[in-house]
């Protein structure tokens, strides 16, 4: 084709013209990228470990950010029962796997979820996350220090998720709390934390075997007791520290925004000396953390008159978690007037609606948890739903390998202490 | 009309009411073609289907669309409306075919339209304000007629391209 000079310099400007709106569609659909959604449907997910807690789990698993695909357990009547969860609520069933390895293999999924006994968290997760899979791995990070490393490794080598389940972070009166009390600096300065947990029992499961012919040893557990029993057995647990402590030392490491240096550690077997058990069922801890401050964990299986809670107690004000249900703010001042944080029953997100609270609440009785209190069962829909988001869309863990390494650190700690009845320094 | 009679400013401002139009009618359909998708935010977005809008139609055509809401065939319909959605996006984002671009348009929001003719006065749940007889949709389409009576894909757009490669071929054959 052949242009005189005329017609070039009419077309680039025609051109020019014509193509005037290209900037802007370039802008607008650059700004579709950054903010539009996101493709994709639920997270395909496996879940290893059908116990009570992987049931909670599993029953707190929204349907619209999770599809269970599989489940996983070396106890054919945990998965029965992970069956009538499903169909309780109407979702659809699951294939049932008793090795983890082959449900990875044959399914297609993108995350698991661990609810498995301590000793298998390390090699699990590790297998999981270099399979290329996202994991939410149940507390406590792992059995040991090293297990942790392992953990934290393996998610940064495969650039895989890992979160560790503690649901406290998720806890809409914790975050409430965090973002209303702590953070604002509503206490003052905080030298000293309480945490208890007690409780009055034996720690101890009952349940029958599967089968007549089942065989526990084939999963590493010599005895069917030690396969249920997990928690009260060395090679498979870390006790009470593990179990419960480590919840409430997550929590100090959160709201104190730093992690324990040393731990000071007394307790033993001293009500259920008669059996088979290993852990402690009386446990006193003392972590030491910077700047003086201080948190002491109990945690004894004979009286459950306190149950279960964590006091901030700071220079202008004591702040009290209770039951992962309720929060109490008492002021310091000269009237020690009181309030209570008020949470919603429904909500998903923050509660900051800190209110004049009766007379009742300054005097240390505790309120009815009916009224005020935030279902239980939030925490673990908000984790698992988190978890899922994050993997979908890149939303920041609230628990990831660093800040679940605080505390699992402290509390193995918290072990060594006890069983050296000494001062531990951690990490 | 030609563009010779306006001025830039107005010749300007046409052509971004065009390209926000378009715009719009992209982003529903993108919205809706990436659906089962999720918020940046981390909300999932669920799959969409126009079963719920056709099922919450009011005014004197409700019964038609709640007939449609019923149809073993909606998925056709709600595929359609997507392609629409885009395909009069990008024309009018684009300049391009801007005439049937326009016509589609017209078309989609008549039919938004008479779906739910705001006939109540009243705050609908979840609306952002209140409306008699005029509502959103009616404003764009008369956008649309705006755009589409001042033939804007003229002024810019890829249709002045087309226009000018016609002319430069006729002028090539009448000079052969």
């Amino acid at each position: 084709m052949n242009l005189t000079p005329e017609q070039q310099e009419l077309g680039r400007r025609n051109f020019l013209k014509a193509v005037a709106t290209t900037p802007a569609l370039a802008a607008l659909g650059a700004a579709a990228v950054f903010k539009g959604p996101v493709r994709g449907g639920p997270v395909r997910v496996g879940i290893v470990g059908l116990g009570g807690q992987g049931r909670v789990l599993l029953g707190a698993a929204d349907p619209a950010y999770t599809q269970v695909l599989a489940l996983c357990d070396v106890n054919p009547s945990r998965l029965r029962k992970a069956d009538e969860v499903l169909a309780k609520a109407d979702r659809p069933p699951a294939k049932h796997y008793d090795d983890w390895k082959t449900m990875i293999e044959k399914e297609d999924l993108e995350a698991v979820v661990l609810a498995v006994p301590l000793w298998l968290h390390a090699d699990m997760t590790v297998g999981m996350l270099e399979a290329g899979k996202h994991v939410l791995c149940e507390k406590m990070m792992a059995w040991d220090a090293e297990g942790c490393r392992r953990m934290a490794d393996a998610a940064k080598k495969s650039g895989r998720l890992l979160e560790i389940g503690y649901q406290r972070n998720y806890n809409p009166v914790y975050q409430a709390a965090y973002e209303g009390v702590v953070k604002g600096g509503v206490l003052g300065d905080v030298f000293h934390v309480r945490m208890v947990w007690h409780r009055n029992g034996p720690w101890r499961r009952k349940e029958d075997p599967p089968s007549p012919d089942y065989d526990p040893s084939r999963w590493g557990y010599p005895t069917f007791d030690h396969l249920i029993n997990w928690r009260l057995y060395w090679k498979y647990s870390q006790g009470l520290a593990a179990e419960l402590a480590s919840h409430q030392v997550n929590v100090a490491n959160w709201f104190f925004g730093a992690v324990p240096e040393a731990v000071l550690g007394s307790g033993g077997v001293y009500r259920y000396t008669n059996e088979a058990r290993e852990v402690q069922d009386h446990v006193y801890l003392t972590f030491e953390y910077p700047q003086g401050r201080t948190a002491v964990f109990t945690s004894i299986e004979s009286n459950s008159h306190d149950h279960y809670y964590e006091a901030y107690y700071g220079t202008k004000g004591t702040l009290i978690m209770r039951g992962e249900t309720e929060a109490y703010l008492f002021d310091e001042g000269g009237e020690k007037k009181a309030t209570s944080i008020a949470v919603t029953a429904k909500g998903t997100g923050p509660v900051t609606d800190a209110s004049e609270s009766r007379a009742a609440d300054a005097a240390g009785r505790w309120a009815t948890g009916s009224q005020q209190g935030v279902d239980r069962l939030v925490s673990y829909r908000n984790e698992v739903s988190g978890f899922c988001a994050s993997v979908r869309t890149g939303t920041p863990l609230l628990c990831g390998p660093q800040k679940a390494m605080g505390s699992a650190l402290a509390c193995i700690a918290g072990n060594q202490a006890m069983a050296k009845k000494a001062r531990v320094a951690i990490g | 009309m030609t563009s010779d009679r306006l001025s830039g400013l107005q010749q300007a401002a046409l052509v971004v009411l065009r390209t926000l139009v378009g715009w719009h009618f992209l982003y529903e359909g993108y919205y809706k073609a990436v659906a089962p998708a999720w918020s940046r935010a981390g909300y999932p977005l669920g799959h969409w289907s126009s079963r719920g809008y056709l099922r919450a139609a009011t005014g004197p055509f409700a019964d038609v669309f709640h007939r449609l809401a019923g149809v073993t065939w909606l998925d056709m319909v709600d595929h359609l409306v997507v392609a629409g959605l885009v395909l009069v996006g990008l024309s009018l984002l684009l300049g391009l075919f801007t005439q049937a671009g326009c016509a589609g348009a017209l078309g989609l929001l008549a039919l938004f339209y008479l779906s739910a003719i705001p006939t109540s006065g009243a705050m609908q749940p979840g609306g952002e304000g209140a409306y008699l007889l005029v509502n959103k949709n009616l404003i764009e389409a008369a956008a649309v007629v705006v755009v589409s009576s001042f033939r804007t894909g003229r002024i810019a757009g890829l249709d002045l391209l087309r226009k000018r490669s016609r002319a430069i071929q006729e002028t090539e054959a009448l000079a052969s």
